[in-house]
This record gives C-alpha cells, structure tokens and sequence, in this order.
C-alpha cells in the first residue's frame, strides 16, 4: 500500500519570538496588538532593546516621545537603544 | 335581547294586575267607600235598574244571571269586584231617567267595550253583536261623566281583561300549544302554532278594538288616562305577564323550530332571487356554498322534506300570518326574540364553522357582511311587517338598527373567539395567513377580547410548542413568524411582548440557542428568514439606552399603548425592534451572539480550506452594522487572517518551485496561519504526525521566519484537511480526511499491521478516541480489525465478501475545532482565580459581594472586559469550595491555612 498525500491544509497559529507573553507598557499580549491597533502582526510589530527587552513598537515609541531628557527602557532603567 | 318581561313582575299570574298596574292609593278609595256612598246621588237610582230588572231583560232577548243583578250596579268599577263585573247589559235603555240612564249608560258602554263572554253572558247572536255607533257610545260617556263615573272606565275595562286573560284566554291557548306533544311532524306543528296564535287574537281583538276607543277618548280629554303608564301599555303588559309570564320548554322549541324553518326557506329563496338575476353570481356562490345551493338532491333544502311534498311556501306565508299577529298583540318581541337570536347565533356559528375554520387564507369579513345583510332581511320580515302594515320608517330602521348592530357584534365576537383560538396555526401558517390575522386584527378593534387572546395564545404556546419535544429550530421559527404575525395584528407590539414571552422564557433554558439563531443569521440556506432580515438595508443598531420618547416623527401620529403594555419598556423602542434585536434582546446581550459567532465563523473557516471567504466577509459587514464596528473586530481579523495566509502560502509556493526538482518537498503543505488571541479558543489535541509530516511542517515554518522577522509558527497537528490517495493493489482510493486519520493511514505504508496500543503510542493519541477514528478506515474497507483490536490493511478487496456496515460515530460530524463554551469560561474564570487568592491573601476572608465589588474594580477595567456576573462568581467559588481550594463559612470565603 502506498498513500500519496497531494495537498496538507495544516493550521498553525504564529507567535512572536518574545520572552514574555505580554508587552510592558499596555500589558497587552504580543500576540495581539497595542491598544491603538485593530490588526496584529505586520501592522502592530514588536521592537526590542539593546536590553533584551521588547515592546509593541507603537508603545515604546509613545514612551520614547514622552522622555524629555535621556531615553530609558521603561522596565530596566537602562538608556534605550534600538537591537540591530 | 329583548325581554320585556318585567323582571319584579311576581310569579303569582293574578299579583302582577294589583301590584303593577293599580296604583294602590287609587284602589283604596274605591275600595273603602260603601258602594251606596259612592257618587252622590248616584247610589239611590242607580239601584233601581238592578232591583227590577226582568221587565227589560226578556225585551233584550237576554238571559242575565239572577245572581249577578244583585250586585248594586253603583260599584260599576269591577277591579273592586272579586267576580266578573255586573253585566247590565239590555235592560240600560228602557229604564227611567237619571239612575236609569246611567245604568243605561253604563251597559251600552261595558257592552260595547268588551266581549260578552267576559261578562258571564251568554254569547249574543250575531245580529245583536252588531258594533254600536261611535256616537252612541260618546253619549253614553258623556252621561257617565256627568255622573263622575267615567274615572272607573279605565280600571274597569283592565280588571275584566286579567280576568278574562287568566280564567279563559290564557287555559285556552295554552291548551293549543299543549296539543303540540301529540304532533311529531314539524308542518302539522307549525300549523298548530298558527290556530292557537290565531284564537289567541280573536279573543283578544275585541278588546283591542276597544282600546283603541279608549285611547281616542284619553286623547280626546274625556277619560282621564291611568298615569304614568298609557292605557295600552298596561294592557300589552298584561297580555306578556299573564300569557307569557312562564312558557314552556315546548313552546320554545316549536317557536325556535318555526323560525329556524322559516330562516332556511328565506335564504333560499332569497339564493334563488339572485341566482335569477345574475347567471354568473350564482356561478360563483355555487361553488363556495356547495352545502345550501345543492338544488339537485331529492330533499328541498328548504323544509327539508321530499321536493313534491315541499311546504315552503306555506311555511313562508304561515310566517307571515304569524308575524301579523304576534304583531297586533305586540308579542312579538316577547314571543320570537329568544328564538329569533338562537337562531342567528347559530346560523353563524355553523356557517362560521364550516366555512372559515382552518381557512386562513383569504378573508371573510366582506363575505360574512354580505351575508348579514341577507339575514337582516329576513329579520324586517320578521319585525316589519312588510306591506300597507308597514310601521312608520323611522321606528323601522331604528329597529333594524338594533339588530343589525346585534347580529354584526356577535359576529365579530365570534369570529374573533374562533381566530383566536386558532391563533397558533395561523401564526405557524404566516405570511400566507395574513388576511385571517387582518379579519382577527378588524375584530379585535370591535371586541374586547384582547386578554382572551393573550391567555389562549399563551396557553397554546404553552402546550403546542414548549416542550422537550420541539427542535430549538422550529422554535425559533415559530416566534419569528410570531413576531411577523402578531406585528401586523398589533403595531404597538405589546401583544407581542406579553404574549411570547414564555418563549423567550423558554429559549433562554435550551442551550444551542443562539448557536441556531446565529447559524440562521449567517445561514447557506438562501431563503432563510434570518438571513433576509440581516441583509435589509436601515438595520436598527442594537446599541442600548439610545431611545427616548421625543425622537417620535409625528407628534398628531401618537397612538398611546394600551394598558396592559410594560410601562418599564419605552414605546418607541418597542416600536421599532426588529426581529432580529428581539432574537438577539432573549439573551439580553450581544455579547453573547458576537462570540458564538466567532465560534461560528472559526469553524467555517478551518473547514473549509478554500479560502472562499466571501460570504462570510458579508455577513460579517452586515452584522457589523447591527452590532457596531467594535463588536465585530475580532471577526475582521480573522478573516484578514485568512487573506494573509494565501498570500504567505502563494509567496512560499513561488520560493519552493524555484527549487530544484529533488529539493522540493514530497507533497504541498498549505497552512492557515492564525492570530491566535483573536481566534476563539481552539481544542487542545495530542497528536505526533508522522516525520515526513513534520518535517514539512518544519520546513514551512523556517520559510515563514525568514518572511516574518522574529515571528515563528505553532502547529495544530490535529487541525486541518490531507487530500490524499491510497494506492491498493487493486484499487485507488482518493479521500479528504482529517490529519488523524492521515497519520494513522501513513504509519500503516511502513507496516501492514498495527495493534490499537501500538498505534496509540506512536501518535499520541488515547485508545479509545483512537478505536473511533479507525472507524474511516474500515469503512472505506482499506484496513480490517481481525482479531479485535488489531488492524490489518486489506490489499485486495474481496468481492464475494459480505460488505461490513461500520457506523462512523455521529459526533464526528459535529466535532467543531473551538473549545466549548463552558470551557472557555472556565479558562476565563481561572483569570479571576489569581486575583481572589491575591485578595484573600492580603485580607484573609471576604463575603461574595465583596469579591465581586472588587473583581468590578480591578479586574474587569482592563482592555479586555471578561465579565462576570454574581450568580457565575458564586458557582465558580463554590466549585472552588468543593475542590478544597477554598472554605466557606459566616457567608465569607476564605483560603485554607495550608495554601498560603
């Protein structure tokens, strides 16, 4: 006997790579989006820090814009520096 | 209706006369004085006529009764007499002047006035009867009212009439009608009807007659009148009080029998006219009333008896004899208005019942008035008499007035009764029962038979459809129909309102509920109610606390509610719910509906690997403006989900085919990829796939993280659909299973046999779900189970082999890929889990309101709103009790003291 398998319609969800479930500032899960966000993933995307913390992009950068003098990651204290 | 009968009128046939028609002050008088006291002069004279009356008796051709002389002729005035009054008739003329002429007087006039009969006198020969001149009798008045005496006239004349009426008239008649038990046949019996009425007015006639005289004078101002009441109608009093006072059952029925005879000869014939004036009209009432034009069969319709011993017209003219009489006695209302009413009653009762009961399709109310004025016609034969009889016309239409207003009520009232109590079917029948809920509707503005009609719906609801045995499809089915129905028949909807809610009632206890409803919003089937209502344009927004009062357009176009309408519930809201806000409205909030429909929506789309999500983009644009754009977010992402996986599928098919041929994979993996935290929660299954499988899986994933930066994928192993074939030695099968049921055929390429348990643990799965999913399998006859629990694939289908039957387990079908859900409320539960221990941690023991209030405060601000009602944190605690993991006491919780 011999089974060919012409198609697999599998289900997957995707997850970002992230070593917490939900971001910092809007405690929202990474999963989903920041709460000014309808559409997760591309459109909502996460960024993380030099310190290895991660956010939704669009909560960092409103926390960044609201540092008047240096700009620290709001969960370590350390100055915020773009990964990469 | 009318019944004329005075209803203190006493039972005893002599007390009405002296209770009601003689004014006791006016008897006393007469009664007290001696009758030689009485008028003046009077006495003396008057006696002398009746001291020596033989001289003028034999000149008279008289034969007076001795005995009856003796009674002084100055009590003239009989009601003071026990026995009948003093006859002087004859001798009055001869006599002497002054008491003499009185007396003369006198006999001329009680002579004239009644029949001698009633006098005790023998019955004069006809030549004597002869009426006496008008003038002589003025004469004899006016000689009476020089005496004073003409004021008895009047008593007089009634007290020898009740006499009359109790001792002879009334034994007599009654004696007619009682010849009735002897006479089976109805024209014998009707006939005999007739000659006991007729005897009835010719005894009664003359002294009709002489009432008219009387009358005359009264108004001519020479007698006095008797008070309030006028002559006559003391006297027609006393002909119902003493002759009909009490009638028998007998007698009713042969009057309900004669009139229902003469009813049903008058409609034909009166068929019969029209038929004669119009060919075509007759055509058609043909084949509506098969049961009364029947014209062919042996028995006339009529009189029911054979068509050459046919009585109609005789029956018809006795009708009109009787009529005249009852008539002239003014009986007739007395005598025939029970009978007459029965009748109509009936008559529309049957003709209702045959005709409308369970018709609903077209409406009765012109055909039914046509017919009333049909039996309206009738009834003017019966209370006009039609003719140089005639009454005057304003009495006469006032009359039919009266009856015409009588006999359309009680059709409304009836036809209303029957409406209603088939309510249920009509309901169920519409829309093409439309018009019977018009005719109910035209009714029920006439009648006040609105409670009627909410407790018969009620109870009909009740016992016809809130019952186990009802499919939840059916009833909603049904209440939308209501909805419909009772909106045409009651605009302001409380009818509704009041009327259905045992359903709603009902409803919320049945579970697959909203999954129904919604499944009938979103349905495939295109003639679906729900589906139609969902795609009109101006949907109501369900948003709540929006209405008010003052937004109504028209102010002149108010209708206030009736009063049984729920003065917590606004009318205009009322007004304007649809059927879907009132579905929707059962649960009391939408919530509910929006997440069944994402389960829904969730399952549609992770069955169908076709991506053909147009449907469901509509719908969910259509549900968008019912439910508002917040609500239905999570749907749109779900879709966009599904837009995105094509696209990812397309881009990673394009990177594969630039592959070299051996490169590629073996078979094409096309994957829809989720975001999971808008997905309803999906079923957490163990299953390993075989490696190939994985593999593949694994491959896909690497080429979405080099297309996504810093996202990789999560595999449902046990979600999706394999197109796959199975290449027996003899045959190929090509199948769409689910990735179970591939697994399990792709191990069996490597060996041809496999024991249950070593299958299990190969693909993780526990025996017994695994023993159901090798059901497929051994349907489609590609393995045998040979002995229990081992499995072998069958190469070569052995033809002469009785075919097995597998039955493939029913819950397969409706195996839905989402958590239920009661799970997913748990899951959503154990979120408050954390934060209650958080609370009884820091503040040892806390009462349930207390844990509710500050779950309110804390937990159910966030952006994602779970709520949770008391009754539900009340359960869940309580299955927390259960499970030791908290212990309940004094009405607060707390946690165990080796938890912390």
């Amino acid at each position: 006997m011999r089974v060919r398998v012409r198609t697999w319609h599998g289900v997957a969800s995707w997850l970002w790579v992230a070593n917490d479930e939900n971001c910092g500032i809007c405690r929202m899960a990474f999963n989903g989006c920041c709460p000014d966000c309808k559409v997760p993933g591309d459109d909502c995307p996460l960024v993380w820090g030099q310190c290895s913390h991660c956010f939704h992009m669009h909560c960092i950068l409103k926390w960044l814009n609201s540092q008047q003098v240096q700009q620290h990651c709001p969960m370590c204290r350390q100055e915020w520096k773009f990964k990469e | 209706m009318p019944l004329d009968r005075d209803p203190a009128a006493p039972k005893r046939s002599a007390a009405p006369v002296s209770a009601g028609m003689r004014p006791r002050s006016r008897t006393a008088p007469l009664r007290l004085p001696a009758p030689p006291a009485a008028p003046g002069p009077g006495p003396a004279a008057l006696r002398s006529p009746a001291v020596c009356p033989r001289a003028a008796a034999p000149a008279q051709q008289c034969a007076p009764r001795p005995q009856t002389r003796r009674v002084p002729p100055a009590a003239p005035p009989g009601p003071a007499l026990p026995a009948p009054p003093p006859p002087r008739r004859g001798a009055a003329r001869m006599e002497p002047p002054a008491g003499a002429e009185l007396s003369a007087a006198w006999n001329t006039l009680s002579t004239a006035l009644v029949p001698p009969a009633a006098l005790g006198l023998a019955v004069p020969r006809s030549d004597a009867a002869q009426p006496l001149k008008d003038a002589e009798l003025r004469a004899a008045l006016d000689i009476l009212r020089r005496y004073d005496l003409h004021s008895v006239v009047e008593e007089w004349f009634v007290e020898v009439l009740q006499m009359d009426l109790q001792a002879n008239i009334a034994p007599e008649f009654w004696n007619g009608i009682g010849q009735h038990e002897n006479t089976a046949e109805e024209p014998q019996c009707s006939s005999l009807l007739l000659d006991a009425f007729g005897l009835l007015r010719r005894r009664l006639d003359p002294y009709l007659n002489s009432l008219e005289l009387l009358e005359r004078w009264t108004e001519a101002g020479l007698l006095l009148g008797t008070g309030a009441q006028t002559l006559q109608e003391k006297v027609y009093t006393m002909f119902k009080a003493i002759l009909f006072f009490s009638t028998t059952k007998s007698f009713q029925e042969m009057i309900q029998q004669f009139y229902g005879r003469t009813f049903r000869i008058y409609m034909r014939q009166w068929k019969k006219g029209e038929e004669g004036r119009s060919e075509r009209e007759s055509s058609m009432s043909e084949d509506s009333d098969p049961e009364e034009g029947g014209g062919d069969s042996a028995l006339c319709t009529g009189c029911s008896s054979k068509r050459e011993q046919c009585w109609c017209p005789k029956a018809m003219e006795q009708f009109q004899q009787l009529n005249d009489i009852l008539h002239r006695l003014h009986l007739l209302e007395r005598v025939s208005a029970d009978a007459v009413t029965t009748i109509l009653h009936r008559m529309i009762e049957e003709r209702m019942e045959q005709r409308c009961r369970g018709e609903y399709e077209r409406s009765f109310l012109n055909e039914f008035q046509e017919w009333i004025e049909k039996v309206i016609g009738w009834l003017s034969r019966v209370f006009l008499q039609d003719g140089p009889l005639a009454r005057s016309s304003a009495e006469a239409s006032s009359t039919l007035k009266r009856w015409r207003c009588h006999v359309r009520r009680f059709f409304y009232h009836s036809y209303a009764s029957m409406r209603i109590e088939e309510l249920f079917s009509i309901i169920r029948d519409f829309p093409e029962s439309k018009p019977a809920v018009e005719d109910l509707k035209f009714c029920l503005e006439r009648t006040n038979q609105r409670h009627q009609l909410l407790s018969s719906l009620k109870s009909a609801l009740e016992t016809r459809l809130l019952h186990p045995g009802v499919n939840t499809s059916d009833i909603i089915t049904l209440y939308i129909s209501a909805i419909k129905a009772l909106r045409e028949l009651d605009p302001s909807m409380i009818i509704l309102e009041v009327a259905c809610e045992p359903i709603r009632k009902y409803l919320r206890t049945r579970e697959d509920t909203v999954r129904k409803i919604v499944a009938g919003l979103t349905g495939d089937a295109e003639g679906s109610d729900l589906a139609n209502e969902l795609s009109k344009a101006d949907p109501v927004t369900l948003e709540n606390g929006q209405e008010s009062d003052d937004d109504i357009s028209e102010p002149g176009d108010w209708v206030p509610d009736p009063v049984d309408a729920d003065p917590g519930n606004s009318s205009s809201k009322r007004r304007s719910s649809d059927i879907i806000s009132l579905l929707v409205s059962i649960y009391g909030s939408k919530d509910l509906f929006i997440n069944e429909y994402r389960t829904l929506l969730a399952d549609r789309l992770l069955h169908q690997f076709n991506y053909n999500a147009e449907r469901e983009i509509r719908n969910v644009e259509l549900l968008k403006l019912r439910f508002g754009e917040a609500q239905m977010h999570y749907c749109e992402v779900m879709l966009k989900d599904m837009a995105d996986s094509r696209r990812i599928n397309a881009n990673i098919r394009d990177e594969e085919e630039k592959l070299p041929e051996e490169e590629r994979p073996p078979f094409s993996l096309v994957a829809v990829i989720l975001s999971s935290e808008f997905w309803p929660l999906l079923k957490e299954e163990k299953l390993e796939l075989p490696e190939k499988v994985k593999e593949a899986m694994e491959a896909y994933s690497k080429k979405y993280e080099k297309l996504k930066a810093m996202r990789t994928l999560n595999w449902k192993y046990h979600l999706g659909l394999v197109d796959l074939d199975v290449e027996l030695a003899d045959r190929t099968l090509s199948l769409s299973v689910s990735p179970v049921h591939a697994a399990i055929i792709l191990h069996f390429q490597t060996k041809s046999t496999w024991t249950l348990t070593e299958l299990s643990e190969v693909l993780k799965v526990p025996v017994t779900s695994l023993k159901r999913k090798m059901t497929l399998w051994l349907q489609q006859g590609v393995l045998r189970e040979e002995p229990q629990g081992v499995f072998t694939v069958i190469e070569e289908e052995q033809k002469d082999q009785v075919e097995k039957v597998v039955l493939i387990d029913s819950d397969e079908e409706g195996d839905s890929a989402m958590a239920s859900q009661a799970d997913q409320k748990e899951e959503e539960l154990q979120l408050f889990w954390t934060y209650i221990q958080a609370m009884l941690t820091n503040l040892e023991s806390l009462s349930l309101e207390r844990i509710h209030s500050m779950l309110k405060m804390f937990v159910m601000t966030g952006p994602v709103v779970t709520e949770i009602d008391l009754q539900e944190l009340q359960g869940f605690l309580h299955k927390k009790v259960r499970d030791q993991q908290l212990i309940y006491s004094g009405s607060v919780y707390r946690l165990p003291k080796n938890c912390n």
